[in-house]
């Protein structure tokens, strides 16, 4: 009986597609896998750059990146001056002061641009910590299965039996003690298990898949499958759950800071300001809180256009 | 079905049996121990601190032994009186009063005494919890209408001026901070245009005693439209707040659900019968998206309540999660613990909630 | 030689098929210069390039060709299913029972679709409705169409389960897709396709995703219900076996476009389409054993870059001189026997590229830019 293919998404005739397993050359399997896995990361970026909004998310977000790192450096004022006059509510955004200031004199515009630098770095650091322990957690679990899988799984389970932010509240006021360093270990320990369970997922699916067994079917070794096979096919999610995680993350800083849980309210963070500016809603100083909010806003929405545009070009797939 | 429901239930008891270890030995853990926080204080001596501790049943720098003492004290199989696990009564302390057991912990029905309102957790909470739940149920009730509203109709009318509207519209809100979000309503509409208040469920003025008290329900039946109109004033923009960023989220997943659900064969198997395009998308196509929405919707519950947290706070409700940051920032640890045991049950049941529909709505599923 | 090419032979190739012509009374479905093209973001794909073909009232015609050759989506297309946008059905006629279907309303077409002509599709697995119960969904079809109560609408439902050899259909017509196999699946998807007497079913891979067995057990049933009812059957497939079984007349599809179209015995015996040829020679049984199969070199052209010339061209053992630069178009070569191969014309006939003009095709290919 003629079946010329099965895959529709393939138009090469079988005789094309299966050369090397009758009597062609033999190819070296790892010499396939790097070519193609070469020509997957190609196609990411390719896909990736067809992305406006994904651009534009990127150039934002480099452009942050680029006023935390510089921004402090050349801002008229120190975060410590107090160029403004010290009076109730402070003063609207003029010439000298674009952010305007706060009742204690400060200039908002500082306070945002050197705000940047430690937004960053907790999203940042707190989401790769997570990031480590979620992917070595989950690959294990997916690998080994059996008790350990489950005991694991289970250790997951506890940390989302309550909502995420009752505990990472706890652990910041406890622990966190205004330290930067303890928020992103507290936020980086208490959030692997979503990244645990995702790779953990994968794993499990492409344990499955036809590429994984053909692998398996010429002999490859159950640790070469592991990293060679799985685990980079099993990253393409996990790259994007961990941009919007960062995201989340860095909202989750301003928050707790707000709330006067996260970092010493001496050091210029959004969340700081934020948190100053509350005390003196009311009194239509709208800027005070309005410039960091913004910050904030802009930073989150440039990460979840990259997060978007990474998810159409590492999961073609699930692209609707 | 009754079967799996009770056996979700008791797997259940070990992950709140665990997380509520968990939470306490972070509380204890804590650098300093128990009397750190008056540390500060130069006012208070030792001799009180002391005291304190000990009416507590807490224990200065405690040890891993007498982490778990206290875990057991506040569970009740460990009883402080005695410092032991026989009761006054004389029985093993965990067993029922009437069985000789002792009356102290959880096991018991004895949620503690909150250190910082010196009354008991329980009634607290239930003095607490009116607030939040209307707030939780009026939002998750317009949010899942919006969400699905929009999703629906960006699904249909894919790529239409309406879709990329409303995903420029998720996009944005979804970004926004929600406590961000609520500082800006305030600022627009309570101070400036003054339309709504930004502060409290009711107003002072005409509030006959705290929301959903005897006293007020009392009140609330004498003239229902003043009460009640003065309540729903105040949770416009609690709600908004809550609602905005959540439907901004949701509507999304409602689209991508309902287009996955469009894209299937059976899809084209129903227009190939010729029915109506109505019947093919509502009938159809949304009953079977309504699958994964079920389990998202209940699923966010406990998202809501962590919502509850960041509104209740910016608008200073009453509620549970205003509490929660008031026994924060006193160290509070019988009041937390008795709000993480809440939220824990809240998270266990509207995860079986979410399969138990699931399988109601999904032939395919069978929990035998 | 002129380039002036002359298009005689193509009226020839179709006598009576004038663009805008309603066909004769006993020609059911005609589709004529049919052409739909898929707008992508990579460009344009013309999945169908100008198909023609008839089906008489009560005929059987297998429609046979590789995947993406475009077959199932003249099938979807004849049912106007094909989504608009991305789709976008470019030129072409199909009359269907005397009237142009293509000029008809969305509501109009909705009529027509699963009562006069209606469709059995590939995977029975997924062409179901998980959520409702198959009786359900064959009930909903004929309440769709016939003005009947909830109950007879039932019993219909009911009739037409016994009908495809469903054993205790009372029972079945309560449960749902998933309690039922593959095969019993593909029933039911003939029971639907049934129950409102069509006079045209299309049947799209019928029997791919089953058993062999099943398979066997499915084209029987077809067969034995188009010859009672007398309904008129378009069996889509890539496997010339299922024809062979089947149906009395072949179309067979190669990238686009009707290569070759005649009546089973005359397709399958004596190919005239390098093609078709290719085909046949490289199924199993045809082939001698210990001797390697014979395998059609190259590849499908690729959509974005289709031949100039014969699109067969490129994997052509028989490639010759006009091959390169035409597309050769369809020529009668016996009674309701056509190729579209330069081969089959003589020689007189043949056009020549002219070295210093652009190359002319008889029928120019659209590019539709993008």
């Amino acid at each position: 009986m003629f079946k010329p293919e099965s895959a529709d998404s393939l138009p090469i005739p079988a005789s094309a597609a299966t050369p090397s397993l009758i009597d062609g050359p033999e190819l070296p399997v790892d010499v396939e896998v790097a070519l193609e896995s070469l020509n997957q990361w190609q196609l990411a970026v390719k896909r990736f750059m067809r992305h406006r909004m994904a651009l534009i998310g990127l150039a934002m977000f480099c452009f942050i990146v680029l006023v935390a790192i510089i921004g402090p450096i050349v801002a008229p004022y120190n975060p410590i001056d107090i160029p403004g006059a010290i009076h109730q509510g402070g003063d609207g955004p003029s010439f000298t002061h674009p952010m305007g200031t706060d009742d204690a004199g400060r200039d908002v515009y500082t306070m945002v641009v050197n705000g940047a630098h430690i937004s960053l770095a907790v999203g940042f650091f707190a989401t790769v910590i997570a990031g480590i322990i979620g992917i070595i957690v989950g690959s294990i679990s997916g690998a080994a299965g059996g008790v350990v899988d489950n005991l694991l799984m289970r250790l997951v389970d506890v940390t989302f039996a309550v909502p995420l932010l009752f505990l990472i509240l706890v652990a910041a006021v406890f622990f966190g003690q205004g330290s930067m360093v303890a928020l992103i270990l507290i936020f980086g320990i208490l959030q692997w298990g979503l990244i645990a369970r995702l790779v953990r997922a994968q794993f499990l699916s492409l344990r499955e898949a036809d590429f994984v067994e053909a692998a398996r079917a010429v002999g490859v070794g159950t640790m070469r499958i592991t990293f060679r096979h799985i685990l980079p096919n099993a990253l393409g999610p996990v790259i994007v759950v961990m941009t919007l995680l960062m995201a989340s993350n860095i909202v989750l800083e301003a928050f707790v800071s707000f709330l006067n849980f996260g970092i010493a309210a001496t050091e210029p963070t959004w969340g700081n300001a934020l948190s100053n500016a509350q005390n003196a809603m009311g009194d239509g100083n709208w800027w005070w809180a309005f410039f960091p909010g913004m910050a904030i806003a802009l930073t989150v929405i440039s990460i979840n256009f990259v997060g978007d545009g990474l998810h159409d070009a590492l999961d073609p797939r699930a692209r609707l | 079905m009754t079967k799996y429901i009770i056996r979700r239930l008791l797997q259940a008891i070990p992950v709140i049996f665990l997380i509520s270890i968990v939470c306490f030995v972070l509380m204890l853990m804590a650098p300093g121990g128990p009397q750190a926080q008056f540390n500060q204080n130069r006012f208070i001596k030792p001799e009180q601190v002391d005291l304190w501790l000990q009416h507590w049943c807490l224990v200065r720098n405690p040890s891993p032994p007498d982490m778990i003492k206290e875990y057991a004290g506040w569970l009740g199989v460990w009883n402080c009186q005695t410092q032991s696990f026989i009761s006054e009564n004389g029985g093993l302390n965990f067993l029922p009063s009437f069985l000789g057991g002792g009356v102290n912990g959880m096991l018991h029905g004895d949620w503690g005494i909150s250190i910082y309102l010196n009354q008991p957790v329980l009634d607290i909470i239930l003095g607490r919890l009116p607030v939040t739940l209307l707030l939780m149920v009026t939002a998750w009730i317009i949010w899942l209408t919006l969400a699905l509203i929009l999703g629906v109709v960006a699904a249909i009318r894919r790529y239409s001026f309406f879709d990329q509207a409303a995903t420029l519209f998720s996009y944005t809100f979804y970004s926004l901070p929600t406590f961000w979000l609520g500082l800006m309503l305030i600022e627009i509409f309570a101070v400036t245009l003054h339309w709504f208040p930004s502060q409290l469920i009711q107003s002072p003025r005409i509030s006959p005693g705290p929301f959903a008290s005897a006293v007020w329900w009392q009140a609330f039946w004498t003239d229902p439209g003043l009460y009640g109109w003065d309540v729903a004033m105040h949770l416009v923009l609690p709600v908004t707040t809550l609602v905005a960023v959540s439907v901004a989220g949701d509507s999304r997943f409602v689209r991508s659900a309902m287009l996955e659900s469009l894209n299937q064969d059976y899809v084209r198997t129903a227009r190939a019968k010729g029915l109506s395009e109505r019947r093919v998308i509502f009938r159809h196509a949304f009953r079977n998206a309504l699958l994964p929405i079920i389990t998202n919707g209940a699923l966010e519950v406990a998202f809501l309540f962590s919502g509850a947290i960041v509104t209740e706070t910016i608008f200073s409700l009453q509620g549970m999660g205003y509490l929660y940051i008031q026994g924060l920032q006193a160290h509070d640890y019988f009041l937390l613990m008795g709000i993480v045991f809440i939220g824990a049950i809240l998270v266990v049941v509207f995860n079986l909630v979410a399969d138990v529909l699931y399988a109601v709505a999904d032939p395919r599923i069978r929990y035998d | 030689m002129s380039t002036v090419i002359d298009l005689s032979h193509v009226a020839e190739a179709a006598p009576g098929r004038s663009i805008g012509q309603k066909p004769p009374d006993d020609v059911l479905l005609d589709v004529r210069g049919l052409k739909t093209y898929f707008h992508v973001l990579d460009g344009t794909v013309p999945a169908v390039d100008g198909v023609d073909f008839q089906i008489k009232r009560g005929e059987t015609l297998g429609l046979v060709g590789e995947s993406g050759c475009g077959k199932s989506v003249t099938s979807l297309t004849i049912m106007r299913l094909i989504d608009i946008p991305p789709g976008e059905i470019a030129a072409g006629e199909i009359w269907f029972d005397g009237v142009d279907i293509l000029s008809l309303s969305p509501s109009e077409m909705r009529d027509i679709r699963g009562s006069e002509m209606s469709m059995i599709f590939q995977e029975p697995m997924t062409s179901l409705n998980p959520v409702f119960t198959v009786g359900y969904q064959i009930a909903e079809a004929v309440k769709a169409h016939r003005n009947v109560s909830k109950n007879s609408a039932r019993d219909r439902a009911i009739e037409m389960l016994a009908a495809v050899g469903i054993p205790s259909p009372e029972r079945r017509f309560k449960q749902y897709p998933h309690e039922l196999s593959g095969g019993m699946r593909q029933r039911v998807m003939i029971a639907m396709a049934l129950s409102c007497d069509p006079k045209l079913i299309i049947a799209d891979e019928p029997t791919t995703a089953l058993d062999v067995t099943i398979q066997a057990q499915i084209l029987e049933l077809m067969k034995s219900i188009q010859e009672r009812t007398g309904t008129a059957l378009l069996l889509i497939t890539h496997d010339l076996a299922v024809v062979a079984e089947t149906v009395e007349r072949i179309a067979v599809m190669y990238a686009g476009r009707i290569v070759e179209a005649g009546t089973a015995e005359e397709v399958l015996l004596d190919p005239k389409h390098p093609y078709t040829q290719g085909l046949i020679a490289s199924i199993p049984s045809t082939v001698p054993r210990g001797q390697r199969l014979n395998v059609i070199k190259g590849t499908v052209p690729n959509p974005f870059r289709m031949p100039t010339g014969c699109r067969f061209e490129p994997r052509c053992p028989h490639a010759f001189g006009p091959c390169k630069d035409f597309d050769p178009p369809l020529r009668l070569t016996g009674p309701n026997r056509e190729s579209a191969c330069w081969l089959q014309y003589p020689p007189g006939e043949l056009p020549v590229k002219e070295t210093d003009a652009p190359p002319a095709t008889p029928v120019p290919v659209e590019r539709v830019g993008h």
